[in-house]
């Protein structure tokens, strides 16, 4: 189980990198074309709205990666003063700090799409339906809602323990 | 006892609309409550969301009161949307009136689950170009930012490419090239320092411009009915009509001032003659078909629609 | 409670989570969340608002800009680009007093041009130069003052996330920005040169022996490696200025060249693709995560009226520009020493920008607003290598655990102090900034 979970996060970053370079091809066929508008080529017509939903895909397929690796910025400052045990016991709040959160904002984001699919909202341009950006990233959300709940299951011990994952420092942006 | 109403909005407080319709309108029902309906602005969108998300902000509640652009969700409101097909609207207060009383006559039920305090238009849309537009031939193949969905399909028409872009990038966008022209209003031109970057400008013959935008000020009904018979009264005497027309007056009077600016930086000015302006009309004309058959499938008859609004902005222009 | 003291102590909470080891925007975001219900007295409200309020912030367009810049510098590492920048840079001043040092110093800077990030930048040097710099005998302290100062560079060279965040929240031209950011660029790189070059004749211990002069041929040899790194420099930020794209155009131009110098280089295997994909993956995450919390914790701080009513207050006290300016530096290096920079940007510009655009410096309302970004990116700058919380300090110690705290925070000062000599610098002469943009 804690490799399938593993296997799927990673899976799901690697497909949101593949989303982010899809993305940046976009961007350069679009900039070619824009070029050669004296030879009847264009630019791709609303990439600007593929770009933004192609972002949001990605993005809630990196999140779960995040989490499960700890990569999300922290400050492990205290961890030599504070005993093992606080330490465990404030990994254990902030993970359920974490699924509370996505929880709530993953159940109203599944409201929000049903909203705009109700209102018949498009998008400026390419005239998409609003909810189905919506529903390109709300799957990777629900994903996304289960690792959390998974990586809480492992601090309770309730899952046979894994080997705890690397800080990834190399990341970052600061 | 006295209430805190907050109005979000998504341009900043000391913008031309912010400044001279938003802050005068809520000094005004803060004087007329005896201080018992305080309006606290929020400009910027510092309440969070996109502008696209005002409109529900009011409605669901997250706020009291929005002032949102209707374009920004396309599909959501398209019998408003008459008055945003090429050369139907003019200058913004008699438009601003005719629309108030077209929502009312046509359109009510866009706005059902709000309280409407007032709807407008910007006045007219013109083209700003790097290179001159004096015929329908010369927008051939330029980059051009359209001002609404509309107008992206009028520029498709008449063979310019029409590029997506925010409002905010269009300055940038712009100066370096990657868009050769923008549609919009006078009134923007000065904080967007267009006349600096383009030195052409083109209107069309007539009272009517090449397009505008509609908007709206909404409030949450849930907030409208907690108020007390007063605080009500307070409300009721400051919107509709006048309100709408007050939006519409800002927006004439910042036209004013950005052509104003325009011509003391001597660019291009032109003013298309009515024979060109007509051939400009017949290509939109192919537009508004294309608009009648969308809506058509929603149930909507587009010409009835056009013609009602087109009566009402007639009505309100000969005062 | 009022909500105006409500804003007032969510700050100590929101201090004391992150110090007990919360994630940062984790942090943010729960306290926002908590925070809006409060002042909202009802969780309907908040509910509604969160229906766009995730998928809205993940979806922007301009931020878009961010993971395509995370990717590029991912490219750039794993493609073995940074190891070719620190050769070339160690055949030019490898053989001087503190050569290697300095060599780290212009592979970093390097690194930064096609890096948007500090720490990637820190992080990536510090496993190629830190191995280097130990051999040649350099100081703990020397060799980890220098990487995490140096690393400092990915934020100060353009392209730079900071900076990014800084033209969105306060509607800047992100091309000029860039731009201006250049010369402050390069005087910082000479600062820390500086630094070198003094340690090294001060205490000739700590640099470890001097080697001997590369030859010219192997130096243009090594310099011919990293041409494409240049290139893609000045395809990126020169085609943003120019106009040839927009800056989420010029960021997709740069992964895609990027990527390509890599795959030439036989950078690009399978496993080094992934392992790229990964690291950006969790970099991008991170960010987007402190971007959602920081979001939802200004909506708090904007309902709860306190940064207008800051804003009045400072108003109404009649104090002159350049005391405003100097207090916001300060508070921005003391709160650097406590919070990381992407919130502290994205927390405050929203206060101090419309305070600042305000204010006469005798500059056009574009050159101060272009000038004081410059300035808040280079004192949140500072702030990644003061302790305690010193984010670039972090990566070393996470890379090179042997090396001490003390250590550490010894070989970072004499850059903080050439950093704020910096700052002096530019907050008195605007036009080291401004120059290139009035050209
Ligand atoms: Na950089
Ligand atoms: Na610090």
């Amino acid at each position: 189980m804690s490799n399938f979970i593993n296997a799927l996060s990673r899976v799901m970053a690697w497909f949101g990198c593949l989303v982010l370079v899809l993305i940046a091809l976009t961007s350069v066929i679009s900039i070619i074309g824009r070029a050669l508008s004296g030879f009847g080529l264009g630019p791709i017509p609303g990439d600007f709205e593929l770009v933004e939903i192609g972002t949001a895909l990605a993005i809630f397929c990196f999140l779960p990666w995040a989490h499960l690796r700890r990569a999300h910025a922290s400050v492990d400052l205290l961890s030599n003063v504070l005993s093992s045990r606080t330490t465990k016991a404030v990994e254990f709040l902030a993970d359920l700090l974490m699924l509370a959160c996505w929880a709530v904002l993953t159940w109203r984001m599944g409201v929000g799409m049903m909203d705009y699919q109700a209102n018949g909202e498009v998008s400026f341009v390419l005239q998409i339906p609003v909810w189905w950006g919506y529903a390109a990233s709300f799957p990777f959300a629900v994903m996304g809602c289960l690792v959390y709940l998974w990586r809480i299951a492992l601090d309770v011990g309730c899952v046979a323990t894994v080997e705890p994952s690397p800080r990834i420092l190399q990341s970052g942006v600061h | 006892e006295p209430v805190s109403l907050r109005l979000h909005h998504f341009v900043p407080a000391q913008q031309n609309v912010a400044a001279h319709a938003l802050a005068p309108w809520a000094k005004k029902v803060a004087e007329d409550s005896n201080g018992e309906v305080k309006i606290q602005l929020f400009p910027s969108m510092q309440l969070g969301g996109r502008p696209s998300d005002l409109f529900d902000q009011a409605k669901d509640g997250v706020v009291d009161i929005v002032w949102t652009v209707l374009g920004y969700t396309p599909g959501r409101f398209p019998r408003s949307e008459v008055f945003e097909l090429p050369f139907s609207s003019g200058a913004g207060e008699p438009a601003s009136r005719a629309f108030w009383e077209y929502v009312n006559q046509n359109a009510q039920e866009e706005f059902r689950e709000v309280k409407l305090l007032a709807v407008h238009v910007h006045g007219p849309g013109l083209f700003h170009t790097r290179d001159p537009i004096n015929t329908l031939e010369d927008i051939k193949g330029m980059k051009i930012r359209g001002g609404s969905r509309v107008v992206n399909h009028l520029l498709e028409e008449v063979g310019a490419v029409a590029v997506g872009l925010p409002v905010p990038a269009v300055t940038e966008a712009l100066s370096k090239g990657v868009i050769t022209g923008a549609t919009l209003p006078w009134e923007v031109t000065p904080s967007l320092k267009i006349t600096q970057i383009v030195k052409n400008h083109t209107s069309f013959a007539g009272d009517k411009g090449l397009y505008t935008q509609t908007f709206a000020m909404v409030m949450n009904k849930a907030s409208y009915e907690k108020l007390s018979i007063d605080q009500k009264k307070a409300i009721d005497d400051n919107i509709g009509i006048e309100l709408s027309a007050a939006f519409g007056r800002v927006m004439d009077q910042g036209d004013a001032e950005g052509l104003a600016l325009a011509k003391k930086t001597d660019n291009n000015i032109v003013e298309l003659d009515a024979a060109e302006t007509n051939r400009w009309k017949q290509a939109a004309s192919r537009v508004r078909d294309i608009w009648y058959e969308e809506v058509a499938a929603k149930g909507i008859d587009g010409p009835k629609l056009a013609e009602n609004a087109e009566k009402l902005i007639d009505h309100y222009s000969k005062d | 409670m009022d909500p105006l003291w409500l804003a007032v102590w969510s700050l100590p909470a929101l201090l004391i989570l992150i110090f007990l080891g919360v994630p940062i925007g984790l942090s943010m975001l729960a306290l926002g969340l908590g925070g809006c219900w409060a002042i909202y007295g009802s969780p309907i409200p908040l509910l509604n608002q969160l229906k766009t309020l995730a998928y809205g912030q993940l979806s922007s367009h301009s931020l878009s800009i961010i993971p395509l810049f995370l990717l590029m510098g991912q490219f750039a590492s794993v493609g073995g680009l940074s190891q070719a920048l620190f050769k070339a840079a160690e055949a030019f001043v490898g053989h001087r007093r503190g050569g290697v040092g300095i060599a780290s110093i212009g592979a970093c800077a390097s690194f930064g041009a096609i890096c948007g990030s500090s720490m990637a930048t820190t992080a990536t040097m510090a496993q190629v130069a830190l191995p280097e710099l130990e051999k040649a005998g350099y100081a703990r302290a020397l060799s980890a003052g220098t990487l995490a100062a140096g690393g400092t560079l990915g934020i100060l060279i353009p392209p730079s996330i900071v900076l990014v965040i800084y033209a969105i929240l306060a509607e800047q031209n992100i091309a000029k920005l860039f731009v201006a950011a250049v010369v402050p660029g390069v005087v910082a790189i000479v600062g820390y040169i500086l630094v070198i070059s003094i340690i090294a004749r001060l205490r000739p211990g700590t640099v470890g022996g001097q080697a001997e002069p590369v030859s010219w041929g192997l130096r243009w040899k090594a310099l011919s490696v990293v041409w494409p790194v240049m290139l893609i420099f000045i395809a990126l930020v020169g085609g943003i200025y120019v106009g040839v794209f927009t800056p989420t155009e010029g960021a997709a131009v740069g992964a895609v060249g990027t990527a390509i110098a890599a795959w030439a280089r036989g950078g690009m295997t399978r496993a080094k693709v992934l392992q790229a994909f990964e690291l950006t993956a969790s970099a991008t995450a991170m960010v987007f995560m402190i971007v959602l919390g920081a979001a939802v914790y200004n909506i708090f701080l904007a309902l709860s009226q306190m940064p207008q009513e800051l804003a009045g207050w400072v108003g109404q006290q009649g104090f002159s520009p350049y005391q405003i300016l100097w207090a916001i530096l300060i508070f921005y290096l003391i709160a650097g020493c406590f919070l990381d920079s992407l919130s502290m940007i994205l927390l405050t510009i929203p206060i101090f920008f419309p305070m600042v655009s305000g204010l006469d410096f005798g500059l056009t309302p574009e050159e101060t607003a272009i000038w004081f970004g410059i300035l808040v990116l280079i004192v949140v700058e500072v702030g990644l290598i003061t302790p305690p919380l010193g984010m670039n300090l972090f990566v070393i110690q996470s890379m090179a655990p042997h090396i001490t705290t003390r250590d550490l925070y010894l070989g970072a000062y004499p850059f903080v102090i050439s950093d704020l000599v910096r700052i002096v610098i530019l907050v008195l002469v605007p036009s080291i900034t401004l120059f290139i943009l009035r050209l």
